[in-house]
């Protein structure tokens, strides 16, 4: 009982002690005062002693259901009404918490209808580790800093302060992303959490005369092998084991068409020995060959895995990426296609998006021919058409036309000018001045020339916009290889990403090696053109304004 | 001489077959089972001289259904699919697949021809789909009941007390019930869970003899007495557990591998497929456990009542894979030869043996899978009987087992019989309804598509050529048309030239609004009234479409739509509020602003697959891997004495996971937010704060006001976006799922999975055009009641 009713005591002190230190982070008023007495109140809370044991300020927690927080809400809306000072007569502020207070019997029916609805009262406390106590610190030193540094240098601390939480937020997954992508396997999870700092194994090579790694072609690929027999002409009957598309892959060849390459033999430490393995037994032990004392150095025993630590060092596990790359089907030659559809998918749909919305945006800002405004609101309608409406029939079309399992129905369209594009340029080159054009039909220019040489020069930040669009469009597109690609020799990055997170989601490090490959061709163009997509999305968003 | 042999045969099969390429989709690429797989492909091409096997895995295990009917349609199927056999009928009835029966009696009495009797009957018969075999099986699964010999051994006493001998597995339901009273701790251990592993209802009702189908295929039976009892059954297993919910909150922490519940004596007793086994070698060799056929009812057991004549004793239920043939196949002799010889004996010898030289040399014990056919069954057991009597023992279980299974019914409506039927568990599970009750709704729904697919004859076929021509005509008439008012407009010679030009300009524009927009438009318009599934000839079928969308179908419908509001009411209200504080922030004139730009701005050019995909890993539960659970787990949910949330693999968290993505993602609201904040003349802010009004003030009633249209921008594109979702859905639910509880259930991945999926392109269509309508709608209403809020300046 003592112990609950300090319990709720601490929580209380430390509910209270917050609001007094946010009270002198705002206020000016009293500032130090506030501040000293939410200092108090958070020791004390800290002081109590705690139900799970250790020191650390509690918290309570309320666990509601949408109907009980509902009901809560509507009751202190209720109580405030009639709490409120008589200014201006009783009615209307009795009948408000009247209609408050209904408001809440409602709710309150609400939650009583659902059995399942329950109020959970949860107990937690800030453990005032080593590592909280210090962030509780910090924490407090800042606010004090910025009460200290009142004024403009304050609100530009707390600014940055903000802007670097962001920067933590939002960069936070990118880091995951990139350190995940160097761990080894047994990284993934530890029993202490999550694993920041990532480790590899120390390796030797090791030639093994009995079991050797051997190195050769297979059907134009390079390949690693064991060797499993020799036939009676004397040649290797060799078992894949690299690249992993073809592991398991067996086939013969004469001993010259190999060459016999190192092991990687994992070292290994053990009660006051260290050592590399050079065979793992088929009843789950290993072979390992002692390294040091050098009494035993050379020599060989047989060791249970579990009385064998592996001997790690900091350092990054770039095998990930040629892991990734080896484990996509023989067919996408490590990536390459796939990096090959998604260019060409990328560069057609540029050039045509370009050629196209440019042409006809001049046609529609430049030229004056009947219809010409009926067209244009035709044009702008289209732009609120989701592209579900139209996507099984573009998918029958294509069919008709034989181009499934190609490229074609994904940059084709291209060519046909986007509304958007269109609309965007038109703004762009009705504000050029007629004089230019004007020149343009004195030197004799057709309506192509004028256009090419004169007009299309004048616009070509908003092309610039209207490239990297259609590029980020291009090389984002999921939906349509999804439909229309089947086979790896088609298949661009975004698909084949899905398909190997679908085959080999079982192994985090390669997908993300595999993630961090296909983001880092988009992030270079955005660090060289970064203007011209901060642009693109304001001249989006401002309709062209 | 021998030497010439070969040589004849060479140049025969070369002659024969120059250079082919086969290609096998759906074929098993994972880490497990690739080297298997090749050494298939590759013992196949050394018999046929220049011909390549070309294995896809396009999804494996559960190749992705959409992409094949895609292939099979668009005219480039592969030659050879690995499919789950209980889908076959599902396939074969919409004519997607060959039967195999034409090369069946081509080569009866060759040695190398599959015969039906070398396999186990119920294996070879779920193939068969009117009468036609349409594949040749080739692995088989089935279920056994596991129980940990530990936790049965510390808890002696209790079981001795309950008059249960520990020595010995349950052999009855009501055993079963009983040995899970004793074992089951509360919040710590479960005795046992009817449905964890791999039972289903599927199983129980097996058990009890119930069938869910009449025999013609024509009457679901789902909701039968026998049934029942099977779904009470499990409903008792549960409640001793505390309840379904109980028990799936207890199951949420479950992880795999080395941390396997039943391994660490989480769960004492599971019903489970043969794989299972092969998972204990790998993560826990130690672990004393036995296998034993699963526990069946009483009377079954003790042969009584309605059971009085069965001869099996013990029922369990089988599955597994088969080769088939698409229609349109190109090679269909060479695919016949290959799928001979990867199902015959040799085949699944050469593809055992790789896998298990694979998994040796990675240190692990090979354990092999039952086969379908009886003969390698035996001969890969001689091979490769474990040593370890605990794993030689269930392999004999589960091989011994095989003889008494039980298969799904192969039925056109095998995929919504198995989605009703777990409907119905959990409804019935949830207490929600009664277990007759929850089995009765499932049978309405089921038997409401058999009747559909039975009458389907009596709606009239349309003439395509028809609404071609009469599209055409229309067509045709505009043209005049256009072309009456060109001749008769009064233009000017100069005039007449420029709008000859204007018209060249626009004219790509014309072509691609013609053929990518009008005409779907109006072919989606006429599907939306028809029955078309691409293969055959649409029917006519009128309002249907749209009456199933708000009948039979109106809970997904409703669910989709809901969920799209869901994403949309809070994922954009959230976004366009970090976007905002985060440009507020960067408006302040701070130094590095155009480094914090381009780094927060960063999240929006990640493509979307591979964002979904680190999101994936991002967002995964157990905090000793996911990056989100982590941190939560470390210090708020620490503090807070919360739960870690399950995102992704929780109904109440699959939403927030995408919404907490969408807002990481907000970086180009951010930009929109800079320009606009840009735009607002600082004299008026300057003015407010000199009438003394505080920053929070002036942001109120001076900056937001003048960012209005920007706001009402993003909140119209948010919320069209938003309606069209699809993308990071499909990455992260996965190709076949729709997220815990339908709960990531979008409209546009509804309408794909009807479109490509089941390829029901009328229904698809009708669908397309709601969701037109409702985004039109929202549209119009925010259209409508912007002028109330949005600040317009000077009329624009």
């Amino acid at each position: 009982m003592t112990a609950n009713l300090l319990y709720v005591l601490g929580t209380l002190a430390a509910w209270v002690g917050v609001s007094f230190l946010i009270r002198a982070l705002f206020v000016k008023a009293s500032r130090g005062v506030s501040a000293g007495i939410g200092g108090l109140l958070l020791l004390f809370a800290a002081a109590t002693p705690a139900l799970g044991g250790g020191v650390g300020i509690p918290l309570l927690w309320v666990l509601m259901p949408f109907a009980a927080w509902g009901t809560v809400s509507c009751a202190v809306m209720a109580v405030i009404r009639l709490l409120q000072p008589l200014t201006d007569g009783s009615k209307p502020r009795l009948l408000a918490a009247a209609i408050w207070l209904g408001i809440a019997v409602l709710f309150a029916f609400a939650y009583h209808l659902d059995p399942d609805n329950k109020v959970e009262v949860l107990r937690g406390r800030i453990t005032l580790s080593l590592v909280g106590a210090l962030s509780l610190v910090g924490f407090l030193v800042a606010a004090l800093c910025l009460i200290a540094a009142v004024g403009k240098v304050g609100s530009r601390l707390a600014i940055h302060a903000g802007l670097l939480a962001g920067t933590v937020v939002f960069g936070l997954p990118f880091a995951w992303l990139l350190i995940t992508s160097f761990k080894e396997d047994r990284d993934m999870a530890s029993a202490n959490g999550l694993v920041w700092i990532p480790k590899v194994q120390r390796v030797v090579p090791f030639n093994d005369p009995d079991n050797p790694l051997l190195e050769g072609t297979y059907k134009g690929e390079w390949v690693q092998a064991t060797l499993e027999g020799r036939n009676s002409d004397g040649s290797y009957f060799v078992e894949v084991q690299r690249p992993s598309s073809l592991r398991g892959v067996s086939f013969s060849a004469p001993p010259a068409a190999f060459q016999v390459v190192p092991k990687s033999a994992p070292i290994v430490e053990g009660q006051g020995f260290t050592g590399f393995v050079t065979r793992e037994l088929d009843d789950g032990r290993r072979l390992v060959r002692f390294l040091t004392p050098s009494g035993l150095k050379g020599q060989s025993k047989t060791f249970l895995a579990s009385d064998l630590n592996p001997v790690r060092d900091v350092g990054l596990r770039i095998q990930n990426y040629s892991d990734a790359l080896e484990a996509m089907p023989p067919e996408a030659h490590r990536g390459l296609v796939y990096l090959k559809n998604t260019l060409t998918l990328v560069v057609l749909s540029v050039i045509g998006t370009l050629l196209s919305s440019s042409l006809v945006a001049y046609g529609f800002a430049r030229l004056r021919f009947p219809g010409d405004s009926l067209l244009f609101k035709i044009l702008l309608s289209t732009m609120m058409l989701p592209g579900v409406v139209t996507l099984m029939p573009q998918f029958l079309l294509f069919r008709w036309l034989g181009w499934i399992d190609t490229l074609y129905p994904l940059w084709v369209p291209a060519f046909f000018a986007g509304a958007f594009n269109v609309f965007l340029l038109r703004q762009f080159f009705s504000q050029i001045p007629t004089e230019l054009e004007d020149a343009g039909k004195i030197d004799g220019a057709g309506v192509l020339g004028t256009f090419w040489r004169i007009m299309l020069p004048q616009v070509k930040p908003a092309l610039a916009v209207v490239a990297i669009w259609t590029f980020m469009g291009a090389w984002n597109n999921f939906m349509g290889p999804l439909i229309y690609v089947n086979t790896p020799e088609n298949m661009p990055l975004s698909y084949a990403l899905q398909l190997f997170q679908a085959e080999q989601g079982g192994q985090p490090a390669m997908m993300m090696a595999f993630a961090t490959l296909t983001i880092l061709p988009v992030l270079a163009v955005f660090f060289f053109a970064q203007r011209y997509f901060i642009e693109g999305v304001t001249l989006s968003g401002l309709g062209g304004r | 001489m021998k030497h010439l042999a070969v040589l004849a045969g060479l140049t025969l099969s070369a002659l024969a077959m120059p250079d082919t390429t086969i290609s096998v989709w759906g074929a098993h690429l994972d880490p497990d089972n690739i080297a298997g797989t090749l050494a298939v492909a590759q013992a196949f091409e050394n018999r046929h001289l220049g011909v390549h096997v070309r294995m896809l895995g396009l999804g494996t295990g559960h190749m992705n259904p959409q992409k094949l009917l895609t292939a099979i349609v668009g005219g480039e199927p592969p030659d050879v699919v690995v499919q789950a056999r209980f889908n076959i009928s599902d396939w074969a009835s919409r004519g997607a697949f060959v039967s195999m029966d034409a090369f069946l009696v081509r080569d009866r009495g060759r040695a190398d021809s599959p015969r039906r009797l070398d396999y186990y009957q119920t294996a070879w018969d779920e193939a068969i789909y009117g009468g036609k075999l349409y594949g040749i099986p080739t692995e088989a699964d089935d279920r056994a009941l596991y129980w940990n010999r530990t936790v049965f051994r510390e808890n002696k006493n209790a079981l001795i007390t309950a008059g249960l001998d520990w020595q010995r597995p349950p052999r009855t339901w009501s055993e079963i019930l009983r040995y899970s009273e004793v074992l089951t701790i509360k919040g710590r251990r479960a005795g046992f869970i009817p449905n964890f592993g791999n039972a289903w209802l599927y199983l129980y009702a097996f058990q009890n003899n119930a069938e869910f189908l009449s025999p013609d295929g024509k009457t679901c039976t789902l909701a039968t007495p026998a049934a029942a009892a099977a779904l009470k059954f499990m409903k008792q297993g549960y409640d001793i557990l505390g309840g379904y919910a109980a028990a799936n909150a207890f199951q949420s922490g479950f992880q795999g591998g080395e941390n396997d519940p039943f391994v660490l004596g989480q769960v004492a007793m599971k019903v489970d497929g043969d794989w299972s086994l092969a998972g204990i070698a790998r993560y826990s060799p130690d672990l004393d456990f036995g296998v034993a056929p699963p526990p069946v009812p009483d009377d079954r057991y003790n042969r009584v009542g309605r059971f009085a004549n069965e001869p099996d004793r013990f029922v369990t239920w089988t599955g597994g894979f088969c080769y088939a043939m698409p229609r349109g196949c190109p090679h269909e002799d060479l695919a016949w030869d290959f799928i001979k010889f990867a199902t015959s004996l040799e085949g699944r010898m050469v593809e055992n043996r790789a896998r298990a030289s694979a998994d040796h040399a990675k240190g692990r014990m090979y354990l092999p899978r039952i086969q379908a056919m009886k003969a390698a069954n035996e001969a890969l057991l001689r091979l490769y009987r474990p040593a370890d009597l605990r794993f030689a023992e269930g392999l004999n279980v589960h091989t011994d087992l095989m003889e008494r299974s039980r298969v799904r019914p192969p039925t056109v409506v095998g995929q919504l019989l198995w989605d009703e039927h777990a409907r119905a568990t959990e409804q019935a599970l949830l207490g929600k309804l009664n277990p007759m009750e929850a089995l009765r709704e499932g049978q309405v729904t089921v038997q409401r598509e058999l009747d559909t697919l039975a009458s389907k004859s009596r709606y009239p076929l349309v003439s395509v050529n028809l609404a071609l021509s009469a599209g055409c005509a229309v067509f045709a008439a505009l043209l005049v048309a256009a072309w009456l008012s060109w001749r008769r407009a009064k233009l000017s010679r100069m005039a007449r030239i420029q709008a000859r030009w204007g018209y060249l300009c626009i004219s790509p524009w014309v072509a691609g609004f013609l053929i990518f927009t009008v005409g779907p438009m109006l072919t989606s318009l006429f599907l939306c009234f028809t029955d078309y599934d691409v293969l055959s000839p649409p029917k006519w079928i009128g309002m249907r479409n749209f009456a199933d969308m708000l009948g039979p179908d109106r809970a997904n419908v409703l669910k989709a739509f809901t969920n799209a509001a869901y994403l949309a009411g809070v994922g954009v209200p959230l976004g366009i509020v970090s976007g905002l504080a985060v440009a507020l922030l960067l408006n302040t004139g701070v130094r590095g602003m155009r480094f914090y730009r381009a780094l927060f701005y960063l999240p929006a050019i990640v493509p979307v697959a591979a964002s979904a995909v680190f999101w994936i890993w991002l967002l995964n539960p157990d905090p000793k891997q996911g990056l989100i659970n982590g941190i939560w787990h470390a210090g708020i949910g620490k503090w807070m004495a919360l739960p870690d949330p399950g995102w992704l693999t929780a109904e109440a968290w699959a939403k927030p996971a995408l919404i907490l993505m969408g807002v990481w993602g907000a970086g180009s609201g951010m930009i929109l937010w800079l320009a606009g904040l840009k735009g607002v003349p600082t004299s008026l802010n300057e003015a407010a704060e000199l009438d003394g009004a505080s920053p929070v003030k002036s942001f109120w009633s001076v900056t937001l006001p003048m960012l209005s249209p920007i706001l009402f921008f993003n909140i119209v594109m948010g919320f069209i976006g938003a309606m069209q979702e699809f993308d990071r859905i499909y990455i992260m639910a996965g190709d076949n799922s729709n997220g815990p509880s339908d709960s990531l259930l979008v409209p546009a991945k509804y309408l794909f999975t009807n479109a490509f999926g089941y390829f029901k392109m009328g229904y698809a269509s009708a669908l397309a055009w709601s969701i037109f309508a409702v985004i039109l709608a929202i549209t119009l209403v925010q259209f409508r009641l912007a002028p109330r809020w949005v600040h317009d300046e000077g009329g624009r």
